[in-house]
């Protein structure tokens, strides 16, 4: 029982903790907050993992940025809690069936994977995940998809204030 | 060390969890924050994969991910304001004109 | 400077020209190109403008190329002169030049494994005769049809078709290869199925261009096979021959297959060289009588496939140059507007056939079958034509009927081995056919379109222009001294009597005897025409009181040809020497370096015993008494006798025959019977069963029938939930992953 798999465990069941509220929660803004703090969690898992650099960004852009996000618009739509439940119909009876027999169908398959990681070396260990290694692979050999992405950014913001707008 | 299965198991509870989210709630935002939960299942997939293989594609891959979830968020929440503004209601079972 | 000198310096040297010969074609292209998409645009006199200076700017580049082919330098010894218009033969050994010649390659145009195809174009003697004759007659006719024209509103698409077809023809005599003549060839086919249904608001019209067309597919099928054959003989021929075979051809081994991978095999000059090399000799491995030894030719011999190759390619040529078979749609297509028959129906296209086996001369000379049957059906057809053209009243089917009739002579002396006479009767038929179907036109346009030449008569005073030259043109294609037609045609069945098949010596003088009927029937028929039409008082159901001659434009592209048509004859006289200093007869001197390899063939090969003698005074006499005779018999006749007896009837025997005749011998009917009723039944059945039961009913409304059930069914699936949708995606997902897990657990 060493020191890193305690924390993995705690950091797993807060994950699905917040997770399961972010599902079964009545106001959305409850929701909201849920999944702020599974977003959280999830950085500590990365971290475990040694991504660094991508725990670093997902509690600046997920926790920060697109949380916000999310806040504003309930905000702005003034959305309370849901009056009623909504009747279970069978699309939803069937998803939910789908999804639970999904899980166990994973979880099957994963439990027959060898287990382990790969051993690194002290060096190679040093340098995972830091931002100096991802930024020499995504400037090199993953410029261009990077540059599309930005791309992407801004014809997403344009189309989201056009959307959005309500007369242009 | 915690073995790659854990995590792996982890990523595939989470994921199923969003899905869950997806296809029961009604409410139009709370199944964005579902999508959310999916793509970040994702995430932790490539995550402990570039863990378990030593390189940094699957750091990158998560990178562009969280990039592509940002405009997705903006679009949907865009969407989402759009349909609440001519049709007062952001409950999926009130939108269903792909009937016609 | 003597005159000699003066036209062996060409302008523009040959090496400098050679690049520019593809504007040739390029420039009536683009004139085609202009005038339809912008025609309507720019205005009737802007296209004429367009359509007539890119036709003209072509025959300049054809003088150029022409002259070009003759260049020579002064040369060191006294009075010898160097030629310079030569090119590298890429098949033959390394100091093997055509001569006279230039040819440019503009790379390849497609390759398919081994298989490639060049876009290459060459001049020589014969293409660039050719090349003079399609744009100098071809300028006239578009001149001419600027003021034939003027009254039609399409003329903006006329010209573009005009010019079209000219491009077309160009690139059939310019290429050097097989495939790409085979472009031409389809070009002009496509042009011609255009210009007769130019009015195709009639629909007889439109029928009559669609039978031309349908025709010649039936002939440009064969065409295709025989193109397959030879590159299955190419190949087979490369596989087998021995260092023998390739010192026959003047080649040797690495060159040849150098030269296939470079030029692919369809290239003419590689086909001579595979000729060549099929002759006997003593050291060689590959001759006629040698089976193919492997692919899909195994077991066939040489000689054999080459035959059904030959007879292949003459089924084409029969197609395109409307000889038997497949003559038919040639009287039909004087449905388009004159000058379109006078220049695609009797100058150039439907002499393609006639070029064809002149450029194969070398091929068709190792087969006398193939030659016999060419020589037969030519001169078949030629009798043919010309006794329907004994009872023809329509001034444009007579004129159709003989150039049938002409045409079928050529292929007599491209039969029995006399290709230069062949080529000059070509030559010499453009320019005296172009005139009298344009003095034709002239004839129609100053009558008000009438073409019966019963309800002509008494033109002589009223169209000077048109009668003169008319008159000139009837009288060199029957055969007069001193026209361009006696002489052609004499050389035609000087040759044939004297030119012998090998195993075949009964063909020479049967068609010999045949093409004198001929020459006596053309003068039957051409002076009736020209006597009804022109001679005579004027008949009382004339259309127009008073006809009235042509504009300017008209007359004077007649009398261009006309002049053409006497001073053609220079050609045939024997003025030069030969190598073995006989004397020789122009044109032959002319096209012998273009011939050359046929020669060496016919020697070596000794299928054919060409004959080189010039023809005596008794000939040219006797010649001469043959037309006399049938023109005089026409003159008795139209004349005294028919005159003499007006208001009685004619004898019943000379009813039947003209009534014969006068049907066409019945072959459209045969035809009919033969293959277009079962053809039509054959669709019936397709069309009832195949079509209307098994497509319609089952396969269109069927389906259509089973999808409509199916939909409405699964329009209840069709809640328009989305996470009902999203729900079946997830069922799906589900499911995939599940069968995954079980194909890997096992």
């Amino acid at each position: 029982m060493n020191i890193e798999l305690i924390l993995f465990g705690a950091f797993a069941l807060l994950t699905l903790l917040s997770a399961g509220m972010v599902i079964f929660a009545r106001s959305p803004i409850n929701s909201a907050m849920a999944l702020v703090s599974t977003f959280f969690f999830l950085a500590g898992i990365y971290v475990l993992l040694w991504a660094h650099t991508v725990a670093v960004m997902q509690v600046l852009v997920y926790a920060g940025a697109i949380m916000v996000l999310f806040l504003f618009v309930i905000m702005l739509l003034n959305l309370g809690e849901s009056p009623t439940r909504g009747r279970p119909t069978l699309a939803r009876l069937a998803g939910g069936a789908a999804t639970v027999g999904l899980l166990a169908v994973l979880t099957i398959t994963l439990l027959k994977l060898p287990q382990g990681a790969s051993a690194m070396g002290p060096e190679a260990q040093a340098s995972f995940g830091t931002m100096a290694t991802m930024g020499q692979v995504i400037f090199t050999q993953w410029l261009f998809p990077f540059e599309a992405v930005s791309l992407l950014l801004l014809v997403a913001m344009v189309g989201a204030v056009v959307v959005a707008k309500s007369r242009i | 060390m915690v073995p790659i299965t854990y995590y792996l198991l982890l990523a595939a509870a989470l994921f199923c969890m969003g899905m869950f989210g997806v296809l029961v709630r009604r409410n139009a935002l709370v199944v964005f924050m579902c999508v959310e939960l999916m793509l970040n299942a994702a995430n932790l997939t490539f995550l402990a994969f570039a863990r378990m293989r030593g390189d940094s594609i699957g750091h990158v891959s998560a990178f562009f991910v969280i990039a592509v979830a940002a405009a997705e968020a903006a679009i949907g929440l865009a969407i989402v304001i759009a349909v609440f503004r001519s049709r007062g209601s952001v409950l999926v079972e009130d939108i269903r004109t792909m009937k016609h | 400077m003597n005159l000699a000198e003066f036209f062996q310096v060409a302008p523009v040297a040959p090496d400098l020209l050679a690049p520019s010969l593809g504007l040739i074609i390029a420039l009536p292209l683009l004139g085609a190109f202009i005038c339809g998409v912008f025609g309507r645009m720019l205005g009737r006199a802007n296209v004429h403008l367009i359509a007539c200076s890119a036709v003209a700017g072509a025959f300049v580049l054809s003088v150029l190329a022409f002259w070009a082919t003759s260049h020579t330098a002064p040369g060191a010894g006294d009075g010898a002169r160097r030629l310079l218009a030569f090119y590298r033969n890429p098949f033959g050994i390394e100091a093997d030049f055509v001569r006279y010649a230039l040819a440019y390659d503009y790379g390849t145009w497609f390759a398919v494994g081994d298989f490639r195809v060049n876009f290459g174009l060459a001049v020589d003697h014969l293409s660039g005769i050719l090349l003079l004759v399609i744009t100098g007659v071809g300028f006239l006719i578009h001149l001419y049809s600027t003021s034939y024209m003027e009254h039609d509103d399409g003329y903006w698409r006329y010209f573009a078709y005009l010019n079209l077809f000219v491009a077309a023809m160009l690139t059939l005599v310019l290429a050097d290869n097989l495939v790409l003549l085979f472009v031409g060839w389809e070009g002009v086919g496509m042009a011609s199925y255009l210009l007769i249904g130019f009015w195709y608001t009639d629909p007889a019209k439109a029928w009559a261009g669609r039978k031309a067309f349908v025709t010649n597919r039936i002939g440009d099928f064969a065409f295709l096979i025989a193109t397959f054959l030879m590159v299955l003989l190419v190949s087979a021929f490369t596989r087998q021959a021995n260092a023998g075979d390739y010192a026959m051809a003047g080649s040797n081994s690495q060159r040849y297959q150098a030269a296939l991978q470079e030029k692919g095999p369809l290239t003419f000059k590689g086909l001579e060289k595979m000729a060549e090399g099929l002759m006997d000799s003593n050291s060689d491995k590959v001759d006629l009588t040698t089976p193919i030894e492997a692919g899909p030719l195994e077991g066939y011999t040489f000689g054999g496939v080459m035959t059904a190759a030959l007879l292949l390619f003459l089924l084409g040529a029969a197609g395109k140059s409307a000889q038997l078979p497949l003559y038919v749609w040639l009287p039909d297509a004087m449905a388009g507007p004159t000058p379109v028959s006078a220049l695609i129906h009797a100058a150039t296209m439907v002499t393609a056939g006639v070029y064809l086996f002149s450029r194969m001369a070398a091929l068709l000379v190792l087969s006398p079958t193939a030659m016999a049957t060419v020589a037969i059906i030519g001169a078949l057809t030629s009798l043919l034509a010309a006794l329907i053209a004994f009872a023809q009243d329509d001034i444009k089917k007579v004129l159709a009927y003989s150039t049938v009739s002409q045409l079928g002579i050529m292929f007599m002396g491209v039969g029995m081995g006399i290709f230069w006479a062949a080529v000059l009767h070509l030559v010499t038929h453009a320019f005296f056919k172009a005139c009298l179907f344009l003095g034709a036109g002239s004839v129609m346009h100053g009558n008000g379109d009438e073409t019966d030449i019963k309800k002509l008569g008494g033109l002589r005073h009223e169209m000077k222009w048109t009668w003169g030259t008319f008159l000139v043109a009837t009288l060199a294609i029957t055969g007069i001294i001193p026209l361009s037609g006696f002489f052609s045609k004499d050389a035609i069945l000087h040759g044939v009597h004297h030119n012998h098949l090998e195993g075949l010596h009964w063909v020479s003088s049967a068609v010999y005897y045949l093409g004198l009927v001929i020459a006596a029937s053309t003068a039957f028929y051409m002076t009736r025409l020209y006597l009804l039409t022109f001679e005579g008082p004027r008949s009382k159901e004339a259309r127009v009181a008073h006809a009235h001659e042509s504009a300017w434009q008209m007359t004077l592209p007649l009398v261009v040809l006309a002049v053409l048509s006497v001073v053609a004859a220079v050609y045939a006289f024997p003025l030069m020497r030969s190598s073995s200093g006989q004397p020789q007869a122009v044109f032959e001197n002319f096209l012998s370096p273009v011939f050359s390899a046929m020669n060496r063939i016919a020697n070596g090969a000794k299928t054919v015993e060409l004959d080189t003698s010039v023809p005596h005074l008794a000939d040219y006499v006797f010649a001469w008494l043959v037309a006399l005779s049938g023109g005089g018999a026409a003159a008795f006749l139209y004349l005294r006798f028919f005159p003499a007896r007006a208001g009685q009837p004619a004898p019943a025997f000379a009813r039947a025959v003209r009534r014969t005749a006068q049907n066409k011998f019945y072959v459209d009917e045969l035809y009919e019977f033969i293959v277009i009723r079962p053809v039509k039944f054959m669709s019936f059945i397709l069309f009832r069963v195949v079509d209307a039961l098994l497509i319609d009913t089952v396969a269109v409304r069927g389906t259509a029938w089973v999808t409509a059930r199916v939909g409405s069914a699964l329009r209840y699936v069709q809640t328009g939930d989305a996470q009902a949708y999203a729900a079946v995606m997830a069922l799906a997902l589900l499911g995939g992953v599940a069968y995954a897990l079980i194909q890997v657990m096992q």
